[in-house]
């Protein structure tokens, strides 16, 4: 009987010391030799504010140089609770997946790593994912065998709901930045802004402008606007402003424009139509300079400073503006 | 002569064109073309089809300028001395001599209406040319003069058959061809066809109030007129730019559809043509109460005074009307003034 149970024993021991003898506990063995393996980790933005149910992923790109190689049965396996000091820290591995593209003399691997909080508290509090261990063979000496540790991502989870009368400013985590309010809608209404600021910016200078850097600017009322302006205050310079004048009308009508045949030119442009009447009288001053000097023309003192109005406004007409009010009574 | 005066005589031209208007319905412009042309002292030549009022618009005026008048039908075997003289036998049953149209009124002939012009013979036409260019004719071993005559002639421009074209030394003659056409508002229309004052063309123009103006002050006063009228620098560059425009278009920018501006033009409008487009470019400036030439006044007067003047190819001479108003009309909307 004594032989039998020592047999048993003698079997059961065989059975068993394969499985102990072989079995590598990673955090026993060496770390690997420095410049062996590179690390690159891609962690989330987010390292606090977690609560009970969320899901962080890690991304651990690591390149391996020969003649080591990672031994990939010692990834980490789904469904391992993460322990600290022995005590279940609630974060559990919840799915890995890994690539992998060998090189010349070296091996990258590409981890991806999501793990799932399971804990809660009524006070934040710090938790870590990871670290994670590797193993890594000699492939030229089957004996060297070495550990790699991925470090640890130090996090912080946070309750649901604030227990208790709390005071904020005590409760504030210096990781954690300032509460923001949504400015979304301030910054649209901001652009808007400063959208219709432009435009009306670009209007304004189009009105003022005098240069031909927009569509129907530097038109020949335009060109005229300015030549009246450098015109000397004499008769001279009247006669020369209303040849101008006419000039323009003849351009922009393609045809000599005369009194009796006004009524074509403003059925052709009808964006001078509100100057009906004006043209009427810049024929009278026509007349009165070119043609009949004893004529009347009706347009005070000072025609040349009616002239410069009354081309303005005709540049405006030019420009599919409806012209400004005359603050020039004729005749004042 | 002062202003009053010219403004009495304003008066009373645009008297006459109301009297005229109240007789001959709807024909405003040619109405003022024709008092232009009394004030301007120029012969008129009127165009239009038959039966459109010619004659009566003449009969019309005649009666209100007073003096004498006289008409001829022009016909293909009329003869230069049919206006001049008629030979009958008297009861006496010796032959007499009695004066034709041309010396009946004798000095005091103010209007001479020529019907159809163009149907009568080129020797007709000759005489008369005479007669108008210098208003004096030789008959009878003397001289005849005619100082206060107008003459208006008609012609109808449908009709070829039996006709002679007038040459464009006569047609030069004629201070305006005025086109007389039929209104075209419905209104003026319905009353020449339904109106009865209409039917009765005698007492129709009876109805003109006589010797509106006076007949023998007319020349004086035309002088007047052309003397008190300015006309500026700037005009007569503005003429003289439309005098070459007639005569070499294309280096204005002018063209006409259909046709190649470098054969259209033969001759373009003579000095005299000018002349007489100025002066009645003054008499338009005056009955519009103006003391100098507009651009406007030549506007009104330019394509009555000019067209008839230009001389075309042959090949379009057929379209003769329809491509000189073109033709003027666009010289007038190329040329600027000032």
């Amino acid at each position: 009987m004594k032989t039998m149970i020592r047999i048993f024993y003698l079997l059961l021991g065989l059975n068993v010391a394969p499985q102990t003898a072989f079995a590598i506990d990673s955090q026993n063995l060496p770390d690997v030799p420095p410049g062996i393996v590179t690390i690159r980790t891609i962690d989330p933005v987010k390292l606090v504010g977690y609560t009970v149910g969320d899901i962080i992923e890690r991304e651990v790109i690591l390149t391996i140089k020969a003649p080591y190689k990672l031994i990939e049965t010692s990834l980490p396996i789904t469904g391992y609770e993460k322990r600290y000091k022995g005590q279940v820290i609630g974060i559990e591995l919840k799915s890995v997946s890994h690539t992998k593209k060998e090189n010349k003399d070296s091996a990258t691997f590409d981890i991806k790593l999501a793990y799932q909080i399971f804990t809660n508290n009524v006070v934040a509090k710090n938790a870590a994912l990871g670290p994670e261990y590797l193993n890594l063979i000699n492939t030229k000496d089957s004996k060297d065998l070495v550990k790699y540790r991925i470090p640890n991502l130090d996090i912080a989870i946070s309750p649901i709901a604030i227990f208790g009368q709390v005071k904020i400013e005590n409760n504030m985590s210096p990781l954690r930045g300032p509460l923001l309010l949504s400015n979304v809608k301030e910054n649209k209404w901001l652009k808007v802004s400063i959208g219709f600021l432009a435009l009306s910016l670009l209007g304004l200078l189009y009105i003022l402008g005098q240069r031909a850097w927009l569509p129907r600017m530097g038109g020949t009322f335009a060109k005229t606007h300015r030549k009246l302006r450098k015109l000397p205050q004499s008769p001279e310079g009247l006669k020369l402003g209303v040849a101008a004048v006419h000039e323009s009308l003849n351009t922009t009508a393609s045809m000599s424009v005369f009194s009796n045949n006004l009524g074509i030119f403003l059925a052709q442009k009808p964006n001078f139509s509100p100057m009906a009447t004006e043209l009427q009288q810049f024929f009278s001053l026509s007349r009165q300079v070119y043609f009949e000097p004893n004529a009347a023309h009706g347009l005070g003192t000072n025609p040349q400073q009616w002239l410069q109005s009354f081309v303005r406004r005709c540049r405006d007409c030019e420009r599919g503006l409806t012209p400004e009010t005359s603050t020039q009574k004729s005749g004042s | 002569m002062s202003d009053r005066q010219l403004a009495d005589w304003r008066n009373h031209a645009l008297n006459l064109e109301s009297e005229v208007n109240k007789v001959v319905v709807g024909q405003q412009t040619p109405i003022r073309l024709i008092t232009t042309s009394i004030f301007a002292r120029g012969h008129v030549l009127l165009e239009g089809d038959v039966g459109v009022g010619k004659t009566t618009l003449l009969r019309a005026f005649t009666r209100g300028i007073g003096g004498g008048y006289q008409r001829i039908e022009g016909t293909i075997d009329l003869m230069p001395n049919d206006l001049v003289y008629h030979t009958y036998l008297g009861e006496d049953g010796k032959p007499h001599v009695s004066a034709g149209p041309l010396l009946m009124s004798g000095e005091n002939l103010s209007v001479f209406f020529f019907n159809e012009i163009n149907r009568a013979r080129p020797q007709v036409h000759s005489l008369l040319l005479r007669v108008m260019a210098e208003r004096s004719l030789s008959a009878f071993n003397s001289e005849h003069y005619f100082p206060h005559m107008i003459v208006f002639a008609d012609r109808n421009q449908v009709e070829k058959e039996e006709t002679f074209e007038i040459p464009s030394a006569a047609r030069d003659r004629f201070m305006m061809e005025i086109p007389i056409v039929v209104p075209n508002d419905d209104a003026i229309m319905e009353a020449l066809v339904f109106d009865t004052k209409f039917h009765n063309v005698d007492a129709l123009v009876n109805t003109v109030q006589p010797d509106v103006l006076q007949f023998d002050q007319l020349n004086a006063f035309s002088n007047v007129i052309q003397s008190s009228v300015e006309a500026s620098d700037t005009l007569k560059k503005y003429a003289l730019n439309l005098w070459k425009a007639t005569k070499a278009p294309l280096d204005y920018g002018v063209k006409v559809s259909g046709v190649d501006m470098n054969r259209l033009v033969l001759s373009g409008a003579s000095p005299r043509g000018m002349s007489m487009m100025l002066r009645a470019a003054r008499v338009n400036a005056w009955l519009n109460e103006r003391t100098a030439v507009l651009p406007e006044d030549i506007h009104a007067v330019f394509h009555s005074t000019v067209a008839h003047r230009l001389v075309f190819s042959p090949v379009y001479e057929m379209r003769r009307t329809e491509i000189a108003r073109e033709m003027l009309q666009g010289i007038v909307n190329a040329v600027a003034a000032p």
